[in-house]
């Protein structure tokens, strides 16, 4: 917890990460606009696909800042002798990942619904749901895959060469989840496959990444 | 010795692969509604099967390389990985063309076909970020990290066409509890043709593993004779 | 035999050999270029002893 505070402090101090990927995520928004046209109706069968590859393309920011800003001045280094577990280290870090990028999601969704004409509060219970669960997911494995990749050169193409193949089971179901609240659709039947599929990938990956941060954040 | 070893069992694989060649050609009848084509399977599903026991084989050596740091387990998890994704291969493609024909295209997204192809990226990923560290025991920490996340994607492959009504054909096999559904002289077919492809993949896993050894050794020659 | 589809059981059969085959002629290639590394090392050994 005391990690996470100190990160989302200091990144208040300077909001450069949320800056730069907010700013990234409205950009990547306004690109998509012009691959196809944004006013017609089929929007809302695509839109839950582009909301996620933009929160992943942002997320991908985050977490590769995550561990890299302790880079300097060796407070990596400090921060993995002192007497603070591992899995301490991890959680605190992997909380303050989750709170930017829920303020990122935040900050995107009005623009995305103003930008694409889209009706996005319909079912607010499910798209919060499908946003903490997803963005969990996010954060656990972009936080580990972080922290392996933090020292070595090509960090900025590896990891998302490692993220997104992993994260495709989260990403999936949560495209699908939200293109059905967007649509306006129930969350019933057939589709809870894919609720229980998002559930089990965050209970999996963050047990495992809890067991595996030990043998990580080693020097 | 362990070369005569390793070519006493290419050899009786390419015996076995032959005899089996020529029963299945010639012995077993078609397919009712498939016609030839269905004899595919015969090599589809086996290398599944093979690429599938090389991921278990290369998650429990990442975990063990991880637990003792042994960089033996290291050499395996690698070796294992790369032959898998041969099998693997192999399976994407037999399946392509199958699909070709029964389903009138190469490619269908569907669950099954995209967890495949999702497993086979998620472990070249792995290959390549071995490239990316210089270090070995650094680079054996933190590739079996990933080796063992990546696995997940291979269970979630696994049980796929249980999860979702897919258009690859679901369970047919009676070990999944699918009795009766596959006439039983085409079944054992397909375990018949598997055991010598898994010996061709224990012969090029062992392969791999010896030459990861001779390349270590090399570099420890070379730093010797640098410094002498 | 039922000639339906013969050709493309053929090509699926084709494939799964030459997939293997062009795995298998890269590890003999990287065989080879061990065996050129150690070759090297021990003519490299030679020179410095004598």
């Amino acid at each position: 917890m005391a990690i996470a505070a100190k990160d989302l402090r200091s990144e208040w101090r300077t909001k450069e990460a949320l800056n730069a990927s907010g700013a990234f995520a409205i950009v990547i928004l306004l690109l998509f606009s012009f691959a196809f046209d944004p006013a017609s109706d089929s929007t809302r069968e695509f839109g839950g696909g582009l909301l996620w590859l933009v929160f992943m393309f942002a997320g991908a920011l985050i977490v590769n800042r995550t561990f890299a800003r302790e880079l300097p001045n060796d407070c990596l280094e400090v921060l993995i002798s002192s007497p603070v577990p591992g899995a301490a280290i991890f959680l605190g870090k992997v909380w303050a990942s989750f709170v930017l990028l829920i303020l990122i999601e935040l900050i995107s969704l009005p623009v995305f619904g103003i930008f694409y004409n889209i009706v996005w509060w319909n079912q607010p219970g499910w798209l919060a749901l499908v946003l903490v669960l997803t963005t969990w997911a996010l954060s656990v494995v972009g936080t580990l895959f972080g922290a392996l990749t933090v020292n070595l050169r090509l960090r900025e193409l590896m990891l998302p060469m490692l993220l997104y193949p992993m994260l495709l089971p989260a990403l999936m179901a949560a495209i699908r989840l939200t293109t059905l609240v967007l649509m306006n659709e129930p969350v019933a039947g057939d589709e809870l496959v894919w609720l229980k599929l998002l559930i089990g990938f965050d209970i999996i990956f963050t047990s495992l990444s809890l067991a595996l941060v030990d043998f990580v954040l080693v020097r | 010795m362990r070369e005569k070893i390793l070519t006493g069992v290419g050899a009786l694989a390419a015996a076995l692969l032959v005899r089996n060649l020529y029963v299945m050609l010639l012995q077993l009848p078609d397919e009712a509604d498939q016609g030839a084509i269905y004899r595919i399977m015969f090599f589809h599903i086996p290398a599944f099967f093979t690429a599938g026991i090389c991921y278990i084989v290369s998650m429990c050596a990442s975990g063990y390389s991880l637990w003792k740091s042994d960089l033996k387990a290291d050499a395996l998890a690698m070796a294992a990985t790369e032959v898998g994704l041969a099998f693997a291969a192999v399976n994407l493609i037999t399946g392509m063309i199958w699909g070709r024909i029964i389903w009138g295209i190469w490619w269908a997204w569907d669950p099954r076909l995209t967890w495949a192809l999702i497993c086979w990226l998620v472990y070249f990923g792995y290959l390549m970020l071995r490239q990316a560290v210089d270090d070995p025991s650094e680079r054996a920490k933190i590739t079996a990290v990933v080796n063992i996340f990546a696995f997940v994607s291979v269970t979630i492959t696994w049980k796929a066409i249980t999860w979702w009504r897919t258009q690859h054909p679901g369970p047919v096999l009676s070990i999944r509890g699918a009795n009766g559904k596959t006439d039983p002289a085409i079944e054992s077919m397909i375990y018949q043709n598997w055991i010598p492809l898994l010996m061709l993949a224990l012969i090029l896993v062992v392969i791999r593993v010896h030459q990861e050894r001779a390349l270590r050794e090399l570099d420890a020659m070379r730093r010797w004779a640098h410094a002498a | 035999m039922d000639q339906r589809n013969f050709t493309y059981m053929f090509y699926g059969f084709s494939i799964a050999w030459v997939v293997i085959a062009i795995y298998a002629v890269s590890l003999m290639q990287r065989q080879g270029r061990i065996n050129k590394q150690v070759e090297s090392l021990k003519k490299m050994v030679e020179e410095k002893k004598s």
